[in-house]
């Protein structure tokens, strides 16, 4: 694993996974699977729902270990099946603006030696919104702002 | 500026002037005239950033009234650093759920 930070604004994290592009992108693209892995534990992911083409709905539901429920949504902007996938959290549905435009999320897949280079890409409209967003995740512990980490730790 | 420590530092930080202005004074003290040669701008506008980045603690200045260097004070760097660490440890994680469940699955083909 190696991971850098190009700008402030940006973050970026690659891995070679061991399993072939077309699954990992499936993990990503498929209901059934983004469930399993999505929620780090205790939290699960309770309902996804996928419309995997530019401008189609993207939603999770994350459930806290209380039994709170956080809904989140975003728009896919670009979608090309196994190679590569962009959301933003800057519309909840085609094209209605959310509340607070924070990240759009850029991840592909790329064959690398009989594995997966699996690249995810976190750029935020502004240094500050990604600062506040860390902070309120890490200091305050798991709440309203979680689901928003939560969301940001889904462009991985 | 915001109150507290790591907001200012994130602030300061979000300009690709100050933080060239840094990456010199990491090799080094430097003055005003020396760290503003390499930009096309004034000396007041390359003062006005100094301050920036004087209030957010990560440069020091010297007192005497002529040569007054910058200097780099590495702390608050740190902390934002440490701080974007654990945020991408978080990401990190979510890699390995994504790749333990991958596992899972190719084990499931395999039956």
């Amino acid at each position: 694993m190696s991971d850098k930070t190009n700008e402030t604004h940006e973050l970026v994290l690659t891995r070679l996974m061991n399993a072939p592009r077309a699954k990992v992108y499936e993990c990503w693209t498929n209901e059934e699977h983004i469930v399993k892995w999505f929620a780090p534990k205790p939290w699960t992911t309770p309902f996804a729902k996928l419309d995997v083409r530019p401008g189609g709905t993207q939603q999770f539901t994350m459930r806290s270990p209380e039994g709170v429920d956080y809904p989140n949504s975003g728009v896919y902007l670009e979608v090309i099946p196994n190679e590569k996938l962009v959301w933003t959290d800057a519309y909840t549905s085609a094209w209605v603006p959310s509340a607070k435009p924070f990240f759009t999320a850029i991840l592909t897949f790329a064959d690398e030696g009989g594995k997966t280079r699996y690249t995810a890409t976190a750029r935020h409209w502004r240094v500050e919104d990604l600062e506040a967003h860390v902070k309120m995740g890490f200091h305050e512990g798991w709440g309203q702002c979680a689901t928003q980490l939560e969301e940001l730790a889904a462009t991985l | 500026l915001p109150d507290d420590p790591l907001s200012t530092t994130f602030a300061a930080l979000a300009d690709p002037t100050r933080r060239a202005i840094l990456a010199r004074l990491s090799k080094g003290e430097a003055s005003v005239n020396d760290l503003a040669a390499p930009f096309k701008m004034s000396l007041p506008a390359v003062s006005k950033h100094l301050k920036v980045l004087e209030r957010a603690g990560l440069i020091t200045r010297g007192r005497e009234a002529q040569w007054r260097p910058c200097k780099l004070k590495p702390e608050p760097m740190k902390q934002a650093t440490d701080w974007l660490e654990e945020y991408r440890k978080y990401w990190e994680e979510s890699f390995d759920r994504l790749e333990a469940y991958l596992e899972e699955l190719q084990k499931e083909d395999e039956k």
